[in-house]
Parts: C-alpha cells; sequence; structure tokens
C-alpha cells in the first residue's frame, strides 16, 4: 500500500464530503445547536446561573452533542462515502487507476474519518470560546484533549457502521435509512430496556443496555471525565440527560472496538469480493 | 498488451463469454457490437472491475484482478459518458489522478497545462466539471486517462458528444499516441470514426466474439460482394462499360450519369484494372473507391451471421 495514494484519496474524500451540503448543514447545525445556548444564558442573564458553575459550562456544550449529533454526523459522512460513488459512477473512474482496493477502502475511510475529528475539534473551539467569552475563563479545561480523544473514537461505531452499510447496499438513501435505523433503534431499545429494568428490578434487561451499540459510546466520554473534574460539575453532566450508565470505560472501549471492527472486517470484505458496478441509477 | 483467454461473465439471467482475443503493441484495435453485446463487460473485467467467472483476463502480462496495481500501472482508461467528480475541476481531478497514478506533485503539476491543452479545455482549468458541458467533459474524461502517459488506453465511446473538429483532433492525438508507442482499445459505435483509426476490430455479438482481425479483412469476410464507386467528369459510353463489364472479378455494373457502381467479387481487387480502362478511353476519372458504406454492411452482416 503506498501513502501518497491513501492521502491523496483521504484529501478527496473530505472535499467529496464537503462539497454535499447535507454534511454542511448538520455540522452548521450542531454548532449553532453548541453555542446557541451560552448566548440564550448570556441574553436571559448570566447572573441567573450560580457563579459556582461558570468556570465549568464548557461542560455542556461539549457532552450535549456527544450523545446525539456527533453520531449523527459520523452517520452521514459515512453512509454516502462508497454508496455515493457507485450512484454516481465515480468508483469505476477511481478504481481504473492504479489503486488497490485496499487503498481505495483505507483512502476514504480515513478522510471521512479524518472530517469527523474536524468536526469535534470545531465543536470544541466553538464550545469553550463561547462559553469563556460569556461565563469568564473556564475551568478544568486539561480533561478536554482527553474528552476529545474519546469523543472522537466513540464515533468510530456508527461512523464504521454507516460506512459498512453504504458498501453493502451501494445505494445512498438506502444507506441513511439503514444507518439512522441502527443508531434509533439503539437509543429507543436502550431507553425501552431501562424502563423495563426500573420496573421489574431484573438485572439482565440492564446488562442487555450496556451491550446496545449506543451505550458505550454515550458512556466512554462521561466514564472518562467524571473523575477527573470537581463535584460540581455533576450537576452539570445531568442537564439534558447527559450521564453515563453504570458500566465501566474499559468494558465500553472494548465494545467500541468491538463493534467498529466487525463493521470493518464485514465491509473490507465484501468490498474486495465484490464486483465494481457501473452507475447505479 | 491484453488478452482474454475463454473469459466468461455470468450475470445469472445474462451470461457473456466465452470471450478469447489478444491485443498487439501497436494496434488501435476498434471493439464493435450492439447494446448490450457485452462491450462493456469485456472492458471491465480487462479493468480489473469486475471478475470473469471463469477463464482467465491479462492486462500488461498482469492479473487485472490480483495484480490490480501493476495490471494498471501503465494503462488509461476513459468510460462510457464518464461520471467524472461534478465538484472538482479539471485541473484537481487531473490532479488527483496523478497522484493515484503515483506522480509526484511537480510531474502532475507539469503535465496538466499540456494535457488540458491537447484536449482544449486550457480556458477551463478552474471551472467545476458541473458547468462543463457533455463534450467537455468527454474532453476532460479522455485527458484523464492519458495523465502519466500511459501505454495503453482503453477507451469507451471516446468521441460520444464531441463536436466534429474535436473528433477530427482527437483521431490525430490518438494516432500520435499509437505513433510513440502507444496501443489503443477503443469501443465505438461510430463505424465512420473506427474505419477512419482503427488498424484491427474484435466484433462482439451477443456475448461472443464473431470477428476478430484486421480490419481490412474483416469487409471481404462478411460482404458478399464489394461495390467500387466511380465519378467521371462526363457520362460513360458504351465502350467504356462494356470493357468494365469484362473486367475479372466484375459481376455486376450500374451506370448513372458520370457515376458508376461496380459489383465486383470479395476475392478480387480489380481497381487498379478498371483505373487503367478509363483512362485509356480518355475520360476523366474524378474519383473512385470502394463504397463508404461497406464498412456498415460488413458490421449488419456480421450481426445477422450472413454475408446477403
Amino acid at each position: 500500500m503506498r501513502p501518497g495514494r491513501i492521502l491523496a484519496l483521504s484529501r478527496y474524500e473530505i472535499r467529496r464530503a464537503v462539497a454535499r451540503r447535507k454534511v454542511l448543514a448538520v455540522v452548521a447545525l450542531t454548532i449553532l445547536i453548541d453555542t446557541a445556548p451560552y448566548y440564550a444564558l448570556a441574553a436571559a442573564g448570566t447572573s441567573l446561573i450560580p457563579a459556582t458553575y461558570h468556570p465549568f459550562l464548557w461542560v455542556v456544550g461539549i457532552f450535549i452533542p456527544q450523545a446525539f449529533f456527533l453520531q449523527f454526523i459520523a452517520l452521514l459522512i459515512a453512509a454516502g462515502s462508497m454508496s455515493e460513488e457507485y450512484e454516481q459512477g465515480t468508483a469505476e473512474v477511481l478504481l481504473s487507476k492504479p489503486v488497490t482496493r485496499r487503498e481505495y477502502f483505507l483512502g476514504k475511510y480515513l478522510g471521512g474519518y479524518i472530517l469527523l475529528m474536524l468536526v469535534v475539534a470545531l465543536n470544541a473551539v466553538l464550545t469553550v470560546s463561547s462559553a469563556t467569552f460569556i461565563f469568564g475563563p473556564q475551568a478544568g479545561l486539561q480533561v478536554l484533549p482527553l474528552v476529545l480523544l474519546v469523543q472522537v473514537f466513540s464515533g468510530l461505531v456508527f461512523y464504521s457502521v454507516a460506512f459498512m452499510i453504504g458498501e453493502l447496499v451501494r445505494r445512498s438513501s438506502l444507506s441513511y435509512i439503514l444507518s439512522s435505523a441502527v443508531f434509533f433503534t439503539s437509543q429507543i431499545v436502550g431507553v425501552y430496556l431501562t424502563v423495563i429494568y426500573d420496573l421489574t428490578g431484573q438485572a439482565m434487561f440492564k446488562t442487555a443496555s450496556l451491550y446496545l451499540p449506543t451505550s458505550p459510546v454515550d458512556s466512554l466520554p462521561l466514564l472518562l471525565a467524571e473523575p477527573r473534574l470537581p463535584d460540581t460539575v455533576q450537576f452539570l453532566f445531568k442537564l439534558g440527560d447527559v450521564g453515563a450508565v453504570e458500566t465501566s470505560a474499559v468494558l465500553s472501549a472494548v465494545l467500541i472496538a468491538l463493534y467498529s471492527v466487525s463493521a470493518i472486517v464485514i465491509a473490507v470484505t465484501y468490498f474486495s469480493r465484490v464486483d465494481i458496478a457501473k452507475r447505479i441509477t | 498488451m491484453a488478452t482474454l483467454d475463454g473469459a466468461v461473465k455470468d450475470y445469472g439471467s445474462k451470461r457473456i463469454g466465452p470471450i478469447s482475443f489478444t491485443v498487439e503493441s501497436g494496434e488501435i484495435m476498434g471493439f464493435l457490437g450492439p447494446n448490450g453485446s457485452g462491450k462493456s463487460t469485456t472492458i471491465r473485467m480487462l479493468l480489473g472491475l469486475i471478475r470473469p467467472t471463469s477463464g482467465s483476463v491479462r492486462l500488461m502480462q498482469k492479473d487485472p484482478i490480483s495484480q490490480h496495481e501493476k495490471a494498471l500501472a501503465d494503462v488509461g482508461y476513459s468510460p462510457e459518458l464518464p461520471n467524472l467528480q461534478t465538484f472538482l475541476s479539471p485541473a484537481e481531478l487531473l490532479t488527483l489522478t496523478g497522484r493515484l497514478r503515483g506522480l509526484d506533485r511537480r510531474a502532475t503539476e507539469d503535465e496538466i497545462p499540456h494535457l488540458l491543452e491537447d484536449v482544449g479545455l486550457t480556458e477551463y482549468e478552474g471551472y467545476k466539471i458541473s458547468r462543463l458541458s457533455k463534450g467537455m467533459v468527454q474532453r476532460l474524461s479522455v485527458a484523464q486517462a492519458m495523465v502519466g502517459a500511459p501505454k495503453v488506453l482503453i477507451l469507451d465511446e471516446p468521441t460520444i458528444g464531441i463536436d466534429p473538429a474535436g473528433a477530427v483532433h482527437f483521431r490525430s492525438l490518438f494516432r500520435e499516441f499509437v505513433r510513440n508507442g502507444g496501443t489503443i482499445v477503443m469501443s465505438s459505435h461510430i463505424l465512420s470514426e473506427v474505419e477512419a483509426l482503427c488498424t484491427s476490430l474484435a466484433v462482439i455479438h451477443s456475448g461472443s466474439v464473431v470477428y476478430r482481425g484486421e480490419l481490412q479483412k474483416f469487409i471481404p469476410t462478411w460482404v458478399g460482394s464489394r461495390t467500387v464507386s466511380i465519378e467521371l467528369g462526363e457520362a460513360a459510353d458504351d465502350g467504356l462499360i462494356q470493357a468494365l463489364s469484362k473486367v475479372k472479378g466484375v459481376t455486376k455494373l450500374t451506370a448513372e450519369k458520370a457515376n458508376l457502381l461496380i459489383e465486383v467479387s470479395k476475392d478480387s481487387d480489380p481497381r487498379g484494372e478498371i483505373s487503367r480502362l478509363v483512362i485509356d478511353s480518355g475520360a476523366k476519372l474524378l474519383s473512385m473507391g470502394y463504397s463508404r458504406d461497406e464498412l456498415q454492411d460488413a458490421y449488419v452482416n456480421s450481426m445477422r451471421g450472413t454475408t446477403e
């Protein structure tokens, strides 16, 4: 494998994803959701919020989008990555070059993933600067690099699953629908299992909910950040239902890796064995 | 350069092959066949985009599936109705192609202006591809196939949508490519283009190759007789018509004022004798040659499987 070709394909994938306005629209929406609450609070009056929370309000903007929007952006970037190339007939143009299928796959996978990293970084910069601008200097930011790293790692699950589905179905609209269905079903089933556990007290429902793909993704950044931040911040974690389910960071990391690697292996295996279709209309 | 040996692609509902032929270095091979006959499947098997169900395919002596990188290292491909990346500009697309072909940035930057000039797109270098006309996209598709000076060009309908002057220019571009040691495999439905450019033919019908060989031998193979068309300065006299009718190989002669249509058996070539008789008679010979529709007739006959 030649790194130069993988890099060229990664750059190409970033350009391609940005050229799709739906990805840009969701990124813009995420930025709005990250920063608007700070400006809304400023409009309402910063004095309404106890001063002890002011240095830690960056936590709200960093963790609230984690559970939903970052995963959804990961999904939107990945779902069309392979499928749109088949639909537009551009896959055959690229693969008729001296590019191996592994280089093509890796280049596109990495390109989309780098874009996701950039979105996470942009989200962090906007959140911290908005919180600083409105509520003054922020504290506990030494945790932020770790949190961002873990958010990017957590994003692997739905990024890889959507990437896999895109390759398997090779239709972008179907890929978006199925990938979103996996994400929302996991969220909804998780809620149901938790409710059933609360009602019945039977541990199996709780255990089952921990193994759903959304559970480790939602939990890991919080599990790693919470012990490293003062107790006063715990209240902020409760905002917007931000709260880790009871599980270990190690189990969450293993589950994230397991889901992601499984999806990648399936996608690579399928891609390396199946014909490159002519333009699909 | 390229070899298919009993290559079969079974789609379940349709089967293409077995296809066997070899393309030698320096050839311009026209690949003819009706829609759905298997031309694209054959080209896509050569490019390693699809796997043959059975048989073997070699491009530059390599398996285009398992040795894709090596097989395609010196091969450029321009697809039919190219679907290029509309969000890129022509310069960006050629840069990407150069990178994928393993060229360094400097080599690619040096080559791009020449390629854009060759295909007449210099002034559209920075336009988004989505803003280019169909013909311009076709020109760009040929340019991207030529990035990195490949030895083999595989062109699927390369001049479709291109204006007549552009098509003539492309023909000279392709001839120059072959003069410089290149080989071309070209699929086309434009028979006049094939006749003007190609040195050999592969004709495919219903998934099977019905002819593979020199272009000049294709016509006698698939027509029962050939027609020599003559234009004189004035109407032919009876003596000349009588003399021409007696030339060996002439089976029928039709005279209409100054135009003569002489049907000759496909195994003979009496053009020398005919021209000598015309000149000896004192008539002015304005033009003489085989009928322009011969390739079309031969092609249609090869599809029907008959020389009639």
